[in-house]
């Protein structure tokens, strides 16, 4: 059947006038099979395998791009997690390596590199802990490497030690960039329910159960949802609502899975066969104008995200996008749900620079979303304890709901409340936000493991 | 004569009324039976969530134009598609209200670089203050034809 001009006009105005674009293809590959007995020709074999299989992904994309007219924001790697491959390294052959991997992704050309990641959800092998302790000085010296560490699952519970770690580690980021509003921070998340085959960053990473290479999509459509959410005007029910983001979300997946699959078989044609893997059907957001989840949750009918039924717009929109993604896509995968990246998302600074959002609402709304606390600025003096037991309190909403929830905050050194932190691109701005002052040391401090939930015995 | 072909003459003389003659009741028949002995489409592999990429043949575009409505972009953009030896396949175009919109479809020769012939259009278009854009169909029916 033939298109018509609606259908045709429909396409046009995502792309021309809703900020509609593909945020990522993530080119993920395993580095299984280049530790070796010395750490200098580790990271040689890592350098080379990176640079040989993502040799041609930035030309691919933009060949992609230039066929269908569509914007691919970001073209970007994700490797195995670099504990895996490098268990018994020191802390200062950890760096090293995230330099090498820094160059690696320089060669190729992509934007980000992720995956300098440790999986300690049960314990920490000596590999793990010296990759934590190299986080803030691998992060603050390189530009385009990004680490998540995975403290927590469904499955094997909370590691209590891991968090205070962790949040020691985030503490020295901060510190390390100082002079950089902290920027370190944002190229760090911490999980719990880590998932392997996420195209975002910086909680990208090529899980051990992957192929040798795979191709993961993310698209960004919020200005296309909120655009069919205004023209159903104020009358109309959730049903409708329901239906309008659905529809839309099922148009702009199919386009994500097109994308993807035609990088991968360009990819395949110059170089190493790389087969699609997942569309990762998370509406993300940019700060540019209608290009927002907040702005969305306003057309619901809220003055601004945050106020009383925040919570229950943001699980709608995820649902229904959710419905609608799951039906145009062979294989969905990635974090999948409604980002709300505080500093990324226009309309979420608005609020948060206003007060209607705070720490303690974004941690509700956490509990429905793809993710948790995300790109969220607190005061520079904030303890490392009570990072912990933010990271604790987002870890216990991932593990007994069975989802995957994060948290990058941004300690920036030496602000306070009511200041501004500003990366610029699509990291955005903010406000720094107030955190609870209210002392949590003995609990942060606890260590050992909290128990998995009685959910986790599913079998 | 099989019954379903003598059926199907009398349908078409019943439908052509008074201007029924032996010559365009046959035209109409034979144009009837060519089209139903064609092969059926066949339904795409459900295998393919996609259609297959484009391969060496010729590749279909999308090319919309828009702007302040001003004489000359339908002929700036297809003699532009012209001169690049496309095969122009569909035009529509709406004015309202002073500014118009252009939606053309097109099969470009077999290897041609998109990127040439969308800068090519781009700059015509900017000359005559329109924005022209040319997208591979592919895009549109993975949106609208799943």
């Amino acid at each position: 059947m033939p298109l018509s001009l609606t259908e045709v006009l429909e396409t046009v105005q995502m792309t021309e006038a809703d900020a509609f674009d593909i945020r990522t293809v993530t080119l993920g590959i395993s580095l299984r099979g280049c530790q070796s007995r010395d750490p200098e020709s580790t990271r040689q074999n890592v350098y080379d395998r990176i640079t040989r299989v993502a040799e041609h992904h930035v030309a691919a994309a933009q060949e992609v791009e230039r066929t269908y007219g569509i914007r691919i924001a970001n073209k970007r790697v994700s490797i195995t997690p670099a504990s895996l491959v490098a268990d018994g390294f020191s802390p200062a052959d950890f760096v090293r390596l995230a330099e090498t991997l820094d160059r690696a992704a320089a060669e190729v050309g992509v934007d980000y590199i992720a995956g300098f990641t440790a999986l300690v959800e049960k314990g920490m092998t000596p590999g793990d802990a010296a990759l934590i302790e190299a986080l803030p000085e691998a992060l603050a010296t390189t530009q385009r490497v990004c680490s998540s560490v995975a403290c927590g699952s469904t499955k094997a519970g909370i590691n209590a030690d891991a968090v205070l770690t962790v949040a020691r580690a985030i503490k020295g980021m901060a510190a390390q960039t100082a002079d950089r509003d902290s920027i370190a921070c944002a190229k760090f998340v911490a999980f719990c329910n880590a998932v392997g085959d996420n195209p975002f960053v910086a909680g990208a990473f090529h899980g051990p159960s992957e192929p040798g290479a795979a191709l993961n999509v993310g698209i960004s459509g919020p200005g296309v949802v909120l655009r069919a959410i205004e023209a159903l005007g104020d009358t109309a029910d959730f049903g409708a609502v329901t239906d309008a983001i659905k529809t839309m979300a099922f148009k702009i997946t199919r386009a994500g899975e097109l994308v993807g699959r035609r990088v991968a078989e360009t990819l395949s044609r110059r170089g190493e066969r790389v087969p699609f893997g997942v569309v990762d059907i998370s509406l993300a957001p940019t700060p540019a104008d209608r290009d927002s989840v907040g702005d969305v949750l306003r057309a619901m009918g809220l003055a601004n995200p945050g106020a009383p039924g925040t919570t229950a717009a943001l699980a709608m929109l995820n649902e229904a996008v959710k419905r609608g993604g799951l039906m145009a896509a062979r294989h969905v995968g990635g974090l999948s749900g409604a980002f709300m990246p505080v500093s990324e998302d226009q309309a979420m600074i608005e609020a948060a620079a206003s007060g209607d959002l705070t720490l303690e609402k974004l941690e509700a709304m956490s509990a429905i979303c793809s993710v948790g606390l995300d790109m969220v600025a607190i005061p520079g003096d904030t303890s490392a304890e009570t990072i912990a037991g933010i990271l604790f309190d987002e870890f216990a909403i991932g593990m007994v709901n069975d989802k995957t929830t994060a948290v990058r905050l941004l300690p920036v050194a030496g602000k306070g409340v009511g200041e501004w932190v500003d990366y610029g691109g699509l990291l955005g701005r903010a406000p720094v936000m107030p955190v609870s002052g209210v002392a949590n040391g003995v609990f942060a401090r606890r260590g050992g493991r909290i128990p998995a939930p009685i959910r986790s015995l599913t079998n | 004569m099989p019954a379903d072909v003598r059926a199907l003459i009398d349908r078409i003389a019943s439908a052509l009324g008074s201007e029924a003659t032996p010559e365009r009741v046959e035209r109409v028949a034979r144009a009837v039976l060519d089209a139903s002995e064609r092969p059926a489409a066949q339904p795409a592999p459900v295998s393919h969530a996609v259609a297959p990429a484009p391969t060496g043949g010729a590749s279909r575009v999308v090319v919309t134009a828009y702007g302040h409505d001003r004489p000359g972009v339908l002929a700036a953009v297809t003699a532009e598609l012209s001169a690049a030896g496309a095969n122009i396949l569909d035009v529509s175009q709406k004015v309202l209200q002073g500014y118009f919109t252009l939606v053309l479809v097109a099969d470009l020769p077999a290897g041609m670089d998109l990127s040439a012939a969308r800068d090519g259009l781009q700059a015509r278009g900017e000359a005559l203050g329109a924005r022209v854009l040319l997208q591979h169909e592919d895009l549109f029916q993975a949106m609208h034809r799943p």
